[in-house]
């Protein structure tokens, strides 16, 4: 590596240095009562994949450029210097952790995995190392935000498409839209991910509960926050709160996507608006009675996306609706905190088939939970964790039907 | 040899706690310098009073208790025994009256603190041997673990001596006046030259000035961080 780079990594490295990474570097003591707390660890047990170590990975470093033992006895701490190989590693071990956190919960000391692989990722980027699908995702995002009226049309067409069969399932009043866009003072903006599934069944129950909404024009999901480039997050977050603050809307409510949900609630910052996730309206919506529905049969299990429960704090939502909605909900986990992940958070669903083989064998313990969870419907509130329990079902053939919680509810909706 | 016990009982004591003092105070100051974040990085759900929780992980670790009982039980032996150990030495250099609200003879547990330290340490270090712990240490954790194990080895010999086959050469009072020497910017080691215990107090006192050397540059940061990571935790 040339010493240039190494230089400008290590500047990167130091932008990411705030209190709580510094807590975060300086407290681990190697106890590794983290390691069967991850998921690819408790799937494959390899040392690599011990969240400890993967932190460790990107703490060599640190000990390296910021530490005096580091600096004047490098052989204590193993600290190493920015090589290729040293890379290559970060690549690794971020690649391989999906930013769950459930590690920090058996950590004695709260030390956060996740804010430790951003630095990871952080430094790929800086290197041109980190997996151009997410770069060239995050990209495209980006310039939709910069340049909206070139889509715009074609945006409007392909939801007009979609308003038919909105109808054919929640008939409207003569005179409204099914799918309202552009709506100045609107309560509420509601931002979608590009495909009709996570479109029509939140419009379906929008309109049943007389929501005054509006649809954005942009996509909830952030590359960036995958990908790991806090600008980059920044910029694709902005479009969204510019557009909110446009139509001033009260709420602002995030699809089904565990970390646009995540990214718009903690890093909005003070606005006149409200963040919320689609979850939690939704249970709004039944408590208030603003909704009527009949209890589906079938036994349901409730698959916890990381972002928006154990890191977001939305657990009693999801049990409210579903105890509403069907006849037999059956816990996937004791204590949903400890709820596995999924497999497929932090990018590597995104990553598509070239994290295939890695998100299959890593997600063991997971595809034996949810087979002894016993229910034949797993449901959930992510887009990621869907696809990849979806891939779980498909690989280790348990033969379960994999759903969203808000499709679930527009298929309970009963008419008043 | 008179010398070098001198240098280790006086000035190498004098150094370590300055850098000990100093050193934390940097790598606290350091901290605090730092920008902090104001995205919330807690685990839900979140309880309140969230000081006192964090302050309950940090103290009595429930989630070791949880997830390795045995682990645990060690722990919690091993830094009881240091705070019982801390007590002692205090009462070492000076009467203090407070500390004897329940009256005891100084250094508690009749010399069984310093055995439970000395086998948990055995403990922690045999973890480190076997995977996965043994691919997660560096080379620190072992020389932390032994020199833990060294400064309690020969400090617990001195009051096992005493309390176990009745072998004290040195009393209460002799390092009472080497200590309050030190304290007082007068060092005398004079009470503790020449007994028999006297080359065991030398590799005491070298090992506990390594560890305080160590201090502010390793992971034995712990024990201020935790409290502050743990607060970050419960949000």
């Amino acid at each position: 590596m040339e010493a240039s780079l190494r230089d400008e990594l290590v500047r990167l490295f130091d932008t990411k240095l705030s209190r709580q990474m510094l807590l975060n570097l300086e407290t681990c003591s190697r106890c590794g009562l983290c390691t069967p707390a991850c998921h690819a660890y408790a799937s494959m047990p390899l040392p690599k994949y011990a969240p400890a170590f993967r932190a460790e990975v990107v703490r060599r470093i640190y000990k390296r450029y910021f530490t005096a033992l580091g600096r004047f006895a490098p052989v204590l701490g193993e600290a190493k210097p920015l090589t290729d190989a040293a890379l290559e590693e970060l690549r690794e071990a971020a690649y391989s952790c999906t930013g769950c956190r459930r590690c920090m919960v058996y950590c004695p000391f709260g030390i956060d995995t996740q804010q430790i692989m951003s630095i990871a990722k952080l430094l790929l980027i800086g290197a041109e190392a980190a997996p151009e699908i997410l770069s060239l995702l995050a990209d495209v995002s980006i310039s939709k935000g910069e340049s909206i009226e070139t889509f715009k049309e074609g945006f409007l067409q392909g939801i007009k498409r979609l308003e038919t069969q909105v109808v054919a399932r929640w008939k409207v009043e003569a005179g409204t839209t099914p799918i309202p866009t552009e709506v100045e003072g609107a309560d509420m903006l509601y931002v979608a991910l590009a495909g009709a599934h996570s479109i029509i069944p939140a419009a379906v129950v929008f309109n049943a509960a007389r929501e005054n909404w509006t649809l954005s024009f942009f996509e909830a999901v952030n590359f960036g926050a995958f990908v790991g480039d806090p600008g980059k997050t920044q910029l694709i977050l902005d479009r969204i709160v510019r557009e909110a603050l446009r139509l001033g809307v009260k709420e602002v409510c995030i699809c089904e996507c565990g970390t646009a949900v995540r990214v718009a609630k903690q890093l909005s910052g003070t606005q006149p608006f409200r963040v919320v996730s689609l979850t939690e309206v939704h249970a709004r919506y039944l408590r208030e009675g603003r909704i009527r529905v009949k209890k589906l049969p079938g036994s349901h299990t409730y698959h916890d996306p990381c972002q928006i429960a154990r890191n977001g704090g939305v657990y009693d939502e999801p049990r409210a609706i579903l105890g509403r909605i069907v006849e037999d909900f059956r816990e996937m986990s004791p204590d949903p905190k400890y709820n596995w992940c999924c497999g497929g958070g932090g990018g590597l669903v995104a990553m598509g088939e070239d994290t295939l083989d890695f998100r299959m064998r890593s997600s063991r313990v997971k595809a034996d939970q949810i087979r002894e969870s016993r229910a034949d419907v797993v449901v959930t509130a992510c887009e990621n964790c869907h696809t990849q329990l979806e891939n779980i079902n498909a690989h280790y053939g348990l033969g379960k039907e994999v759903k969203f919680l808000s499709s679930l509810l527009a298929d309970a909706l009963v008419a008043p | 040899m008179a010398t070098l016990n001198y240098l280790i009982l006086v000035p190498m004591v004098y150094v370590a706690v300055a850098v000990f003092v100093c050193g934390t105070l940097w790598r606290v100051f350091r901290l605090l310098r730092s920008p902090r974040l104001a995205t919330p990085l807690a685990i839900y759900p979140v309880k309140k009073p969230g000081w006192l929780y964090a302050a309950g992980d940090a103290l009595l670790l429930p989630t070791v208790l949880r997830h390795n009982p045995l682990l645990w039980l060690a722990l919690a032996l091993f830094h009881l025994g240091l705070l019982a150990l801390c007590i002692g030495h205090l009462e070492l250099v000076a009467d203090i009256r407070w500390l004897q609200i329940v009256p005891h003879a100084i250094f508690l547990g009749k010399g069984a603190v310093g055995l439970a330290m000395f086998v948990c340490l055995l403990y922690f270090l045999s973890r480190r041997m076997v995977s996965p712990t043994k691919e997660l240490s560096v080379p620190e954790d072992f020389l932390l673990l032994v020199l833990l194990l060294l400064t309690v080895l020969f400090g617990a010999q001195m009051d096992w001596a005493r309390n176990w086959y009745d072998y004290s050469t040195m009393s209460v009072d002799d390092y009472r006046a080497y200590l309050w020497s030190l304290v007082t910017g007068k060092p005398s080691i004079a009470s503790v030259e020449g007994a028999g215990h006297s080359f065991m107090l030398v590799v005491h006192v070298f090992f506990a000035n390594l560890l305080l050397l160590a201090f502010p540059f390793t992971k034995l940061m712990h024990a201020i961080f935790t409290f502050a990571l743990n607060r970050i935790r419960r949000g």
